[in-house]
């Protein structure tokens, strides 16, 4: 399980700045504050956006956006919650966005066919991948698609609960602040959608 | 603690969300019911099946977010004069956020998608006692930059006990604005497309080429981009621009060139999904060649699937 907890992000802070000192310097117009801070996040705001929407176009979009946002509002954040909870909130809420309207208009599917059988446009992203034996990157394709098929029968505020509870590692209580619901809320998402996917997946071992 | 009430609170078990008493209970019922032992057990294979989902972008993906990031950043910053000051850095800014220009390096030519094309010139002139003439606040206005270069106390002659000497540095710009189809901006253009020492500059501008690829110039250009460019965001924009001309035998020439050479796995999918677009009984043994040396799955089967379409052996014999 992956996981990307704030703590793990804000040890990418420099040393020398502790991060209210950082956003403060931001709101100042400090430049290299603002790259600081931006590199502290980034990876795991880009991560978070390929992981949820399969589609490197839509991730560039929404990180850019993302940043964007917190550029234009930073003079807004009043330290009554951690940056990290404020950035998240902006990114998942363009996420959500973007997986409400995959919702109403189909999209592209990451699956392409090829004579050798489907192949994942994604796996690109994984090094492993291009050096696998073909027998097992069959079967990782099969699985690929049994996932996507799962994940994609969830609704976009499931998906993103375990998005950031199974991949980003984030606590219950921490994504319902996130996502502006309770901690209850939160558990109840994350029991629909594991229980969707083990129906959809359950006869995989 | 029920089978029941085991079975939803299993997936938080597992994650680790329950209070430490209710663990415990739960791996009570667990050890004594093997119905419920088996639901752990198809949760933990969920897991260990999602984690081989995960994804890690790129690096190169990460170092283009950036580059658009600040890009994006300078834009918004630079444009606007909301009450000129002077940075603690010396430089005359436009608003808070421009004092972050110096920093920006390379995205500091304003470029814009509307045709609007902005060369700065640099004057170095400095403000010596008669060769500027008398120094005015007035004359700094937002299109002058102003940076200082040194401040000493004065002593040439006639200065007076206190006076001090300020050298500036001073970054004119000059606007030039007008449709791409003027003969003079699409030459501004096309030369802004090659500044090697900004990738922004050469992005913005093949951008702005790639509308008007029916002209033989800037295709030249594009080309020469697609094949030259030291910067795979460029490479990929030139790209774009060529789609419409993929039939074109000098076009699939540097495809093939971008296929077999480029370092970037990202430019040579965008080289092969261009190139096998048309079916080509030329390029049989060019793509068994690129099957037999490339190393990324996706242009691989590309290539395999393009040969299997013109009934050619995948493989050289």
């Amino acid at each position: 399980m992956a996981q990307d907890a704030p703590a793990a992000v804000g040890a990418r802070l420099s040393p020398k700045l502790d991060e209210a000192s950082l956003i403060r310097a931001v709101q100042r117009g400090d430049q290299d504050a603002f790259e600081q801070l931006v590199r502290a996040y980034d990876q795991s705001v880009l991560r978070l956006a390929v992981n949820l929407l399969r589609s490197q176009e839509d991730a560039r979009d929404v990180f850019q956006e993302a940043f964007l946002r917190v550029f234009r509002s930073i003079d807004s954040f009043r330290f009554d919650c951690s940056f990290h909870t404020w950035l998240y909130r902006i990114v998942t809420n363009i996420c959500l966005d973007y997986l409400r309207k995959r919702k109403v208009r189909k999209e592209e599917p990451a699956v392409v066919d090829t004579p050798e059988g489907p192949l994942d446009r994604m796996n690109d992203f994984e090094e492993e991948a291009a050096h696998a034996d073909p027998e097992r990157a069959m079967r990782n394709v099969q699985l690929g698609q049994r996932i996507e098929g799962a994940l994609g029968g969830l609704t976009p505020r499931e998906r993103m609960v375990f998005e950031l509870r199974h991949y980003q590692g984030l606590r219950l209580r921490n994504i319902g602040e996130i996502l502006g619901t309770s901690e209850e809320a939160a558990k109840n998402c994350l029991f629909r959608a594991t229980q969707k996917m083990r129906a959809v997946l359950g006869d995989f071992q | 603690m029920n089978c029941e009430s085991v079975t939803k609170l299993i997936p938080l078990y597992f994650y680790g969300e329950l209070p430490p008493e209710e663990e415990d209970r739960l791996e009570q019922h667990l050890d004594t019911c093997a119905a419920c032992a088996r639901e752990a057990e198809s949760q933990r294979a969920l897991s260990a099946a999602l984690d081989r989902r995960a994804m890690q972008p790129a690096a190169a993906l990460l170092a283009e977010c950036r580059h658009d990031l600040m890009r994006a950043v300078y834009r918004e910053g630079a444009p606007v004069p909301r009450g000129a000051d002077f940075s603690p850095r010396g430089t005359l800014v436009p608003h808070r956020f421009a004092a972050w220009l110096p920093s920006l390096g390379v995205w500091r030519m304003p470029l814009g998608a509307s045709a609007l094309l902005a060369l700065g010139f640099i004057a170095a002139r400095l403000t010596t006692p008669g060769a500027a003439g008398p120094f005015s606040f007035a004359s700094l206005t937002p299109d002058v930059i102003s940076s200082v270069r040194s401040v000493q106390p004065a002593s040439h002659d006639g200065s007076q006990p206190g006076e001090v000497r300020i050298v500036l540095d001073e970054t004119r710009q000059r606007v030039i604005s007008g449709k791409l189809n003027d003969s003079n901006i699409q030459r501004l253009v096309l030369a802004a497309a090659h500044d090697e020492n900004n990738p922004g500059v050469r992005w913005e501008s093949v951008d702005l080429l790639n509308s008007h690829s029916d002209s033989s110039p800037v295709r030249e250009l594009l080309l020469n981009r697609l094949a030259e460019d030291p910067n795979p965001g460029v490479r990929l924009k030139a790209l774009e621009g060529l789609k419409a001309y993929t039939g074109d035998p000098e076009v699939r020439k540097v495809l093939a060139q971008v296929l077999m050479r480029d370092e970037y796995p990202g430019v040579r999918i965008a080289a092969v999904d261009a190139l096998t677009a048309h079916a080509d009984g030329k390029m049989v043994g060019f793509l068994q060649g690129v099957v037999q040396k490339e190393d990324n799955t996706y242009v691989r089967r590309r290539c395999v699937k393009a040969l299997q379409d013109m009934n050619a052996s995948v493989g050289t014999f």
